[in-house]
């Protein structure tokens, strides 16, 4: 079976999911390629992990005001895109809303320290040259909602550094491919164990945001982790949000802003050469630019 | 452009009950994470005081009594476990350096129900003994699948318990 023994899948916990690589390449790569696309992932969730005291997210949330922290290339990189698009979608992109987040019980607790106030954006965190951050007033950040996404690229690099022909990452449903045209499914919100055929795509990343899996009640009412930016509170995804654009970091942050800031949608995605795509009550519709190819479905 | 131009799709959605990928034999998982080495099963039947006390270190009401672990001949672990969330059945393995650390976790197989059946004995049962070669009712073409992150707690938690497991029945 020559086919078989150059193709590899494999699954590993890392990023508060379950993460997938699947690889198709000389087989004398693969295992090595993927072991490393692997440790990419590790080290993305060591630095960006709110949960993980050493990581930078921690140490940025641990430091008071004025103080600068050095982070790692990496974060940097996270932080400066966070930023670009909290400017360009008018502040509905806003990693400095975790104190929101813990404190609804989304996030634990782990400081000993009072949270800051809801008012801080993240225009308060400052990104100064050589990799360094400060804030100009106290904030807590999570990198929930764009983390994901940039393991994913950063996973996919790797695989194609090793000249892997063809790869799927797919970190819980944010993914991003190369090579070979890939099928692709998306949860129905309703009913989240069958999936929905959304049509084939190639060198692309599709990332999807919902509540289905991690909403909670509180008080008789449902709430999920999305923080509305202008309120300062949680709200509903309302139905499901998958966004195609050519790397995950992207489409994963793109998927809260599409949610969050409907005006913007079309500015957005023509500026980000990003496909939109929303499922609610079992009806699906799509907008922007058009990355899924579509077939006749018989 | 014009402002939330949306364009309605057709829904296609796919009628399966069972969504499942194999990714590794216990032997195939043996092999990938200790290249070479010789494993000897070393299976252990947990008594109820080892029960109570690895309910106590985990705050964690499940505990299989019945734990698949082997001895590695050059030094090291390796266990072979099952947790189930809500839409899913996963069975990992956890492989043990010698001095009782983590070397390498590996989902071994991931199975997805569409409803509940998940935790139901029955649902579970046609599922043993099975290999990836067995003509059972699964999908196996739907291998891309977007949606909002499944959480991996049930996986966290059922490592936390193989580690106090390996604490007091093994070490």
């Amino acid at each position: 079976m020559p086919l078989q023994s150059n193709s590899l899948r494999r699954a590993r916990p890392l990023l508060g999911t379950l993460v997938e690589i699947k690889a198709t390449g000389a087989a004398h790569i693969l295992p090595v390629a993927v072991s490393e696309a692997f440790e990419l992932i590790e080290r993305v969730h060591e630095l960006m992990s709110f949960h993980d005291q050493r990581s930078d997210v921690s140490r940025i949330n641990a430091a008071d005001a004025g103080s600068e922290i050095c982070v790692d290339a990496h974060t940097y990189r996270v932080l400066e895109f966070a930023r670009q698009l909290g400017d360009f979608s008018g502040g509905t992109f806003d990693i400095a809303t975790a104190a929101v987040l813990v404190q609804q019980g989304f996030l634990p607790h782990h400081r000993p320290v009072a949270a800051p106030s809801f008012e801080v954006t993240y225009r308060d965190l400052e990104l100064i040259e050589n990799q360094r951050v400060r804030w100009r007033r106290k904030g807590w950040i999570d990198l929930g909602g764009i983390a994901k996404g940039y393991a994913v690229d950063g996973a996919i690099a790797v695989l194609q550094s090793h000249g892997i022909c063809s790869g799927v990452v797919n970190a819980g449903g944010d993914l991003r491919c190369f090579g070979e045209a890939q099928a692709m499914h998306v949860r129905q919100p309703d009913a989240p164990a069958s999936p929905v055929y959304l049509g084939r795509l190639s060198d692309h990343a599709l990332a999807t945001s919902a509540g289905y899996f991690s909403g909670i009640e509180e008080n008789g009412k449902r709430i999920e982790p999305l923080v509305d930016p202008v309120r300062r509170s949680c709200t509903l995804w309302g139905g499901s949000i998958s966004v195609v654009a050519p790397n995950c970091m992207t489409a994963d942050a793109l998927t809260k802003v599409v949610r969050l800031a409907p005006k913007y949608i079309a500015e957005i995605l023509a500026r980000f050469s990003a496909q939109a795509i929303e499922i609610k009550h079992y009806k699906m519709r799509t907008c922007g630019v058009m990355l899924l190819q579509q077939e006749t479905i018989n | 452009m014009k402002n939330n131009q949306w364009i309605w799709l057709p829904v296609a959605a796919i009628s399966t009950s069972v969504y499942a990928t194999t990714y590794f034999s216990v032997e195939q998982a043996q092999q990938a994470i200790f290249p070479g080495e010789k494993l000897a099963a070393a299976f252990v039947t947990l008594s109820d005081e080892q029960t109570r006390q690895i309910r106590k270190m985990t705050d964690n009401n499940l505990c299989n009594k019945e734990i698949k672990v082997w001895k590695v001949a050059g030094g090291g672990w390796f266990f072979v476990d099952e947790v189930v969330g809500k839409h899913e059945l996963i069975t990992y393995a956890l492989a043990l350096n010698a001095d009782g650390s983590i070397k390498q976790i590996e989902i071994m197989d991931y199975r997805e129900s569409r409803g509940y059946e998940v935790r139901t004995p029955g649902w579970r049962k046609q599922f043993v003994g099975k290999t990836i070669k067995d003509p059972l009712q699964l999908n196996r073409d739907i291998g891309n699948i977007s949606g909002a992150t499944l959480s991996s707690k049930h996986i966290t938690d059922g490592i936390k318990r193989l580690l106090a497991t390996y604490a007091v029945a093994i070490k």
